[in-house]
């Protein structure tokens, strides 16, 4: 057990002092939610115009946490592999799959406080106010919702280089944000896309808090859909693991 | 049976068209010191990695302490330095070595671990990534160490460390070997071997071409010989004695191979008066790793 709790503790050390956290989880979600919420305006009546700015707070916070699940997870797994750590863990008391689990728990924790900054963006900049019930669930949804990118970060993780990884990780998270309405919204998208965003998590992911936000519950079919796409991640990158280990 | 730390029967390792390892086979007894000596290439990581657990053999088998390498018994007895390892960026190397104690059912004490990696304090509360080459080697080695290991493994460990810091990591070895370790390390230095190994285990194109004491290796091998010139024709019969080996003639030297060089230089002296020139010549280390490379050829 002391095992899992102190690679815990160093994965979430290792996490904060990750200079590129703050680049990517913080500062590009809140910049891309200034611009556009406060330089161009799409809605014209101040009603629209609030609940869009409460829309794409959660479109970021989903953003931001979806990204940093699947790179930086992704990017340290093949950087730890290709230094030869992973093979030197195999000689160590540490199963390989503790500290798996130890990098997605050391990213949630950044994760808690993404979603904290961002929210907080939100409430000051925009005084985007919605019911405290609405903030926490749609923290929580996008908290663990991110198990399904985190569990895609692992399958990135399995791959042999960092240039391929970061690469793959790179055009994965920015195709799903966008095609998931993640930066603009579906509707203003033609039908073709909007069908497309129907069958991908990021879509599923997000449109929980922007269910939550306007006084819905999430649809089944979300919840459903993320834990489908959850179980192949993870079926996924456990049989390639295992293939990997034949050598 | 108790005893024996490693037992390796017939390796091989295929790496698909190449044999890295073939037909390997040695077992390592409770606190011996092994080197696993050979040039580049030779198969020596290829050989630990299956001794690990760390590749599956093509043929063959291999036990640690009785057990599979990969069983939790055996990793947590070990501990391995490979090569080429950078730890984990982020850490500070002393919340790392802490870290690599919480591992182990019996880690070594931590003042012992910052010991042995001879940094400052100022060093140690660095991130790992900051450090440089040869204190790395360093904080791996520490953290090889982490569960007091029964049974150490090393892959080329001096590799990159400076002069001193090789001095002073075999003068830990040594220290270790006294106090009962079993340990095998692999190295392309046949001093390393010579100087801290009472074994080695010699490979060759990845097959093993000798397994001996080192002493009983250099004795056999480091042929000596003495060797001088002659005014006239050489009576062999003079030199019928259990102290010459073998003579030979060549370039108008007369070359007499010995174990006893002191002796038989006397016996010239005494008993060839038109000798002179008279020398010497000892094998190296290196003479002998050619010759036992050769005599596998031959056979
Ligand atoms: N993963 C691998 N794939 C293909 N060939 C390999 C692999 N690992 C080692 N080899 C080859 O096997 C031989 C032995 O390598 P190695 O065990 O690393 O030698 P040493 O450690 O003695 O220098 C070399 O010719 C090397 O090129
Ligand atoms: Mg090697």
């Amino acid at each position: 057990m002391n095992k899992i709790l102190y690679s815990c503790i160093a994965e979430v050390k290792r996490a904060i002092r990750n200079p590129y956290y703050v680049l990517w989880s913080l500062l590009i979600p809140v910049c891309f939610y200034i611009i556009f919420t406060k330089v161009f305006t799409f809605n014209d009546n101040a009603a629209d115009q609030a609940l869009w700015e409460a829309h794409y707070l959660m479109s970021m916070a989903a953003f931001s946490v979806m990204g940093s699940s699947v790179m930086t997870v992704g990017i340290r797994l093949v950087q730890d592999k290709q230094q030869g750590f992973i093979t030197f863990l195999k000689v160590t008391p540490l199963p390989e799959y503790v500290y798996i689990i130890s990098q997605m728990v050391g990213q949630s924790v950044i994760h808690i406080l993404s979603i904290v900054v961002i929210f907080f963006a939100g409430a000051l900049l925009n005084d985007v106010s919605l019911m405290a019930m609405q903030w926490v669930l749609s923290g929580v949804w996008i908290l663990f919702g991110s198990l399904v990118f985190l569990a895609l970060g692992t399958l990135v993780g399995t791959m042999n280089k960092v240039e391929t990884a970061s690469g793959v990780s790179n055009i994965l998270f920015l195709g799903l944000a966008l095609l998931g309405g993640m930066w603009m919204p579906l509707n203003a998208m033609p039908t073709l896309l909007q069908d497309i965003a129907t069958w991908l998590p990021s879509y599923h992911y997000a449109n929980g808090p922007w269910e939550i936000i306007r006084g819905n519950s999430p649809a089944w079919n979300n919840i459903f859909m993320l834990i489908v796409f959850l179980c192949l991640f993870m079926v996924l990158s456990v049989y390639i693991r295992r293939k990997q280990e034949g050598l | 049976m108790e005893d024996t730390i490693v037992y390796a029967h017939k390796l091989s390792k295929t790496f698909k068209q190449k044999e890295a390892v073939r037909n390997v086979s040695f077992s390592i007894a409770k606190g011996e010191v092994v080197a696993m000596l050979g040039p580049n290439g030779a198969g020596k990581t290829t050989t630990l990695s299956l001794v690990l657990g760390l590749l599956k053999p093509t043929k063959g088998k291999v036990q640690v302490f009785q057990q599979p390498p990969q069983s939790m018994h055996v990793r947590e007895r070990i501990g391995v330095m490979l090569q080429e390892v950078r730890m984990m960026d982020g850490l500070k190397t002393k919340e790392m070595l802490q870290l690599f104690r919480s591992y182990y059912p019996n880690p070594l004490a931590l003042s012992e671990m910052i010991a042995l990696t001879g940094l400052a304090d100022a060093d140690l509360t660095k991130k790992v990534e900051k450090l440089s080459g040869g204190q790395r080697r360093r904080v791996n080695f520490a953290v090889c160490l982490a569960g007091d290991p029964d049974f150490i493994v090393l892959d080329e460990p001096t590799a990159g460390m400076d002069t001193t810091s090789r001095a002073k990591f075999w003068k830990t070895i040594h220290h270790l070997a006294e106090r009962g370790k079993t340990i095998l390390f692999s190295t392309h230095y046949l001093q390393e071997a010579d100087d801290t190994a009472k074994r080695i285990i010699l490979l060759h194109q990845g097959q093993k071409i000798a397994d001996r004491a080192t002493e009983e290796i250099k004795h056999q091998l480091s042929r000596q010989y003495v060797s001088f010139r002659l005014n006239g024709k050489l009576n062999r019969a003079k030199l019928d004695m259990p102290d010459v080996l073998a003579i030979e003639e060549r370039e108008e030297r007369i070359y007499l191979e010995t174990k006893n060089t002191d002796a038989l230089i006397s016996y010239i002296m005494q008993h060839f008066s038109n000798a002179y020139d008279l020398r010497i010549d000892k094998g190296s280390m290196d003479d002998v790793f050619e010759t036992l490379v050769q005599g596998s050829r031959e056979k």
